[in-house]
């Protein structure tokens, strides 16, 4: 039986993600004996048109990403998002905040105008075209990357938690960022990171976002509870959780 | 059998032969603030003087993750047993009431070889509370203290010394390490009595305001009461209150393949039955998808479904984690029984 071929693509983002892919270092080898890469930007010079599974890293921010992302999943029989920018929009969603022309002019001063700078809001992936499976992450986790690619190359479902970061934090032994008195995204945040960012002394972030269900109302009476506000809580959320849908 | 009498500098050199002796020992240690159990590595280490931990020491009986067999896919399996002699120092008694329970648990039905194998080679070493945490209630829960269970109990006296009472061939195995200890005398048991009578009252922050036997039936009467929707409503769903608790034992199982796609191992890891999808079955239906009805499900576990399977007694020990652990702070099972009791008729 002839591999899968596989083609990695990239859309607004920090290329992370991928980079993450390439630091799987001699686990590549398990990977390429599995699937035929046939198109990497970071990592390869060739190209193709012809493959079954396309990765795609980064949010859409432009009309003629769209259309490339939508030829891409016309080529495709899997799509995997990969990466918060794909999966969420990422931090780049932090501009759909706020009036365009007043971003672009921000950004770009006197050339906002410039057409080769137009951009428009930002959107996951799914925003535009059907996703299969999900890499969720900011960066994604290079262990969880191999799981959910042997997975659907067996056909299954991707074991990807669907609870929150709190599960696995509690399972380190991590003392609660609220017993500190600190806001963390955490109890509405989707696990699957090991709660990295809480067992080094941080917040959760958020980058991996809303479980399916987040009691986004919880929150709200949850903040008196140590003497937070939903003002402070609001501001957490701008990282990653701008325009997700649950907002408060 | 025997009760012995160390005295503080007999007793760390009794944790260093322990420890020389190359099995693992895992005791309570002071972690960011707080105290966990974790590999012991000194007696200068070793809290004694511990409130709570993070997480009960169930994680060395039921680990978070553990491979239970290797497989080839389509082809043979191969059962793994990944226990390993091990000694567990300074289990509270709230916390050794967990253990007993869960050991009758995996036994009855179906015999769970991979739990009773790691557990069978697992040495108790209790301790009473010296300290009680912010949010215990054992006393009310009658597990302040324990008379059995143990393969050595240790109570820690007012002057410092630290009696051990040896109950087992396993703890007479291991206390041969201390050197020439004494044997306590007629006034140290009395004090030691004390200690035990002064935990059976004082480790009770929050009071059940009835016997725990009469859990069930409380329960029983309340299946629509409004507590669980009110208390339900702040819930997060994020199973911080199942993942500390020492009688929490639900698993989920899960398969993973190598990258030869192949060969595999299949391991169970904690689950908890107030995760959104802790029922959800084949055909993604999910049989307990409200919100109320798993917060619910967890305090009927604890004083009703668990008591009835394992002969009466009530599946909360009082350790007072979950009411710690919960960022809404709706946790607490005394305020919810407590709230129960007030609006039920006994006759």
């Amino acid at each position: 039986m002839s591999k899968p071929r596989v083609a990695i693509f990239d859309f607004a983002c920090c290329e992370g993600c991928q980079l993450q892919i390439v630091n799987l270092e001699e686990e590549i080898l398990d990977l390429i004996h599995v699937v035929d890469v046939v198109e990497w930007r970071e990592a390869m010079s060739e190209q193709s048109h012809d493959y079954d599974i396309a990765i795609v890293e980064g949010s859409i921010t432009r009309h003629e990403d769209e259309l490339r992302l939508e030829v891409i999943r016309s080529r495709c029989k899997i799509l995997i998002a990969l990466g918060a920018c794909a999966t969420i929009g990422g931090v780049n969603k932090m501009k759909n905040n706020f009036d365009l022309n007043d971003v672009k002019e921000c950004v770009y001063g006197k050339d906002a105008k410039m057409p080769h700078l137009n951009t428009d809001m930002t959107k996951a992936v799914d925003e535009v075209v059907p996703v299969d499976a999900y890499i969720h992450g900011c960066p994604i986790d290079r262990k969880e990357f191999g799981t959910v690619i042997r997975a659907l190359l067996l056909g299954k479902r991707p074991p990807v938690p669907d609870y929150p970061v709190c599960v696995e934090c509690k399972a380190k032994e991590n003392v609660c960022r609220y017993e500190y008195n600190e806001i963390c995204l955490g109890p509405i945040i989707r696990a699957g990171c090991g709660a990295r960012c809480p067992s080094s002394n941080f917040r959760c972030f958020g980058c991996r976002g809303y479980v399916d269900h987040p009691n986004v109302e919880a929150a709200k009476e949850v903040m008196d509870k140590y003497g937070l506000t939903v003002e402070d809580l609001k501001q957490k959320m701008i990282l990653f959780g701008s325009k997700q849908g649950h907002t408060l | 059998m025997s009760v012995l009498k160390f005295t503080p500098k007999q007793f760390d050199d009794f944790v260093s032969a322990m420890l020389k002796t190359g099995r693992p020992v895992m005791a309570p240690q002071a972690k960011n603030g707080r105290f966990a159990f974790g590999p012991l590595a000194s007696p200068a280490d070793l809290r004694l003087d511990y409130d709570v931990t993070i997480l009960p020491p169930k994680k060395y009986v039921l680990p978070q993750v553990e491979t239970l067999l290797e497989f080839e896919v389509c082809g043979p399996c191969r059962s793994v047993q990944e226990g390993q002699p091990m000694i567990l120092l300074g289990v509270h008694p709230y916390d050794l009431t967990a253990i007993l329970q869960m050991d009758e648990l995996f036994r009855q039905g179906q015999y769970d070889k991979h739990y009773m194998d790691r557990r069978c080679q697992i040495t108790i070493i209790a301790l009473d509370v010296v300290t009680p945490s912010a949010n215990v209630f054992a006393s009310s829960m009658g597990t302040a203290t324990v008379r059995s269970g143990y393969d050595i109990l240790l109570t820690v006296l007012k002057d410092g010394s630290i009696l051990a009472d040896v109950a087992t061939a396993k703890g007479q195995e291991l206390i041969r390490l201390a050197g020439s200890v004494v044997p306590a005398s007629e006034a140290d048991l009395k004090a030691r009595k004390d200690v035990w009578e002064h935990n059976n009252a004082a480790l009770n922050k929050h009071i059940l305001l009835c016997k725990p036997s009469l859990l069930p039936k409380i329960l029983e009467q309340n299946y629509n009461h409004p507590v669980w929707e009110e208390k339900a409503r702040l819930c997060y769903s994020c199973g911080s209150c199942n993942q500390v608790c020492p009688t929490c034992y639900c698993f989920d199982v899960q398969d993973r393949v190598n990258w030869d796609l192949k060969t595999g191992h299949r391991f169970r890891c904690w689950d908890g039955c107030l995760l959104e999808n802790f029922a959800t079955v084949a055909g993604n239906h999910n049989f307990r998808k409200d919100r109320a009805a798993r917060y619910r499900h967890r305090l009927y576990r604890k004083g009703k479904y668990v008591p009835e399977k394992i002969g009466g007694q009530i599946a909360c020990v009082g350790c007072g984690r979950c009411i710690s652990a919960c960022t809404a702070k709706i946790a607490n099972p005394v305020e919810v029984y407590n709230r129960l009791l007030q609006d039920t008729k006994l006759g």
